[in-house]
């Protein structure tokens, strides 16, 4: 695959990936456009041959973390649940909303892991080169950050979830 | 609080790697097994594959956001950084610090006769010598039907140089662009004004072309000192070594041009 086909893959990731980390389609693309500014400020300590998705995802995963202890706080963090209607699709983005509030509640270092390889854009090895941890460390924090994930959505589950059934039983 | 048992599920490399479809085949009927056995894997595994699910369609809402024209503008200029990162790496890697070295030497052979030119269609131009034309031509058109004499596939390059060399009464090697990344498409022996040229059409991974001609100097024409040639899509070089003449035509920039040329002459 040429550079530049190569290049325009690994930018739709990029968009995925910001889309997932920022929850918000102007921000994600806010955020992959000062990836590319950075990327293009860095491009002659690039070397050709090296993996150039996990390059990239480095400067974004980077840029992101910049911008988050700028901010200090997020402002999509807070859940903001719907109410729970009982049809399948709504039940999705009620399910999606607490593992986004979950993810949220994760530490940076778990959450990321999370991300990279629920979007199935690299192997475990690149992944972990994207965010500039050992292969070992990044499965560990995978693990523990998936079980922390299912622990905390598990805990918000049971209460939203109880919810909807007695609503659903009433409707 | 985790208890001991889910602290062993996270860790489990195996566990992780059969969520992300990532487990080796000989290994997933016993890890399925042992799921039937563990509720407390069989949920675990369920749930992470299940979040990673919605996480996944989550993010694949990215490519329905509409297209960044400043996006793409940024993404045409980090490939061409990179592209021009790519080339500079080449020039500085040990092997091309010798061709760079000996393109130096071959400039400053011809001293002050090297010239730089900027022009259109240089086809049409009576200023270049009559081995350039064909290339150029060969080039834009990757044919030259009326005057093509033989035409070799890339597989074959090892006998057209024979043919080529028997036929020009000279030896004549193929120009050596793999290491810049180019593999040789087809070459062809085309005839000017009676003259025999050898051309050789070169493409690299990214479909960018380069066009080589190499024909021996007759004793009624001179030597010409290394020249570059903008063109409207590309660049042109050409230059006599003590007995042959050249010309390469590549659509890229200067500094590409010039490294291309060395590894010619090389």
């Amino acid at each position: 695959m040429g550079l530049k086909s190569e290049l325009h893959e690994h930018i739709g990731s990029l968009r995925r990936y910001a889309l997932v980390l920022t929850r918000d389609p102007v921000a994600a693309d806010d955020l992959v456009q000062e990836t590319l500014v950075k990327a293009i400020a860095k491009a002659e300590t690039f070397q050709r041959g090296s993996d150039l998705r996990p390059w990239l995802f480095r400067i974004l995963h980077n840029t992101h973390i910049s911008a988050l202890r700028r901010e200090k706080t997020r402002a999509d963090a807070a859940p903001d649940l719907p109410e729970p209607i009982a049809n399948d699709c709504q039940h999705t983005q009620l399910e999606l909303k607490q593992v986004l509030s979950a993810l949220d509640q994760l530490p940076e270092a778990q959450r990321n892991p999370i991300i990279l390889i629920a979007l199935r854009e690299m192997s475990y090895a690149e992944a972990a080169r994207s965010l500039d941890v050992p292969l070992g460390t990044f499965m560990s924090r995978l693990g523990r950050g998936r079980e922390a994930l299912r622990q905390i959505v598990q805990g918000v589950g049971r209460g939203k979830l109880s919810i909807l059934k007695r609503k659903g039983d009433s409707a | 609080m985790t208890s001991h048992h889910e602290t062993d599920i996270a860790l489990d490399p195996e566990l992780m790697a059969y969520v992300d479809g990532r487990l080796e085949p000989a290994k997933i009927a016993a890890l399925e097994a042992r799921l039937a056995h563990d509720s407390d894997a069989r949920e675990a595994v369920a749930k992470w594959r299940h979040f990673d699910n919605l996480l996944n369609s989550y993010g694949r809402q990215a490519d329905e956001l509409p297209h960044s024209l400043k996006i793409a503008a940024l993404e045409r200029e980090l490939a061409s950084k990179l592209k021009k990162q790519h080339w500079r790496a080449i020039m500085l890697g040990t092997g091309l610090r010798r061709i760079a070295a000996g393109l130096v030497l071959f400039v400053a052979g011809w001293g002050s006769h090297a010239a730089y030119t900027t022009g259109g269609n240089m086809l049409a131009s009576a200023s270049h010598p009559y081995f350039v034309a064909p290339t150029l031509a060969g080039h834009a058109a990757f044919k030259l039907a009326a005057y093509q004499g033989a035409e070799f596939d890339g597989d074959n390059i090892t006998s057209a140089l024979d043919w080529m060399s028997q036929k020009m009464q000279h030896k004549i090697e193929s120009p050596k662009l793999e290491r810049l990344g180019y593999r040789v498409e087809s070459a062809r022996l085309i005839e000017v004004d009676d003259r025999p040229v050898a051309v050789f059409y070169y493409r690299n991974a990214e479909n960018e072309r380069v066009t080589v001609s190499v024909t021996p100097k007759w004793t009624e024409h001179g030597n010409y000192a290394l020249r570059v040639v903008d063109l409207d899509d590309g660049v042109m070089a050409y230059w006599s070594s003590d007995q042959l003449h050249y010309t390469v035509v590549a659509n890229d920039n200067r500094g590409a041009i010039t490294t291309l040329a060395a590894a010619v002459q090389q």
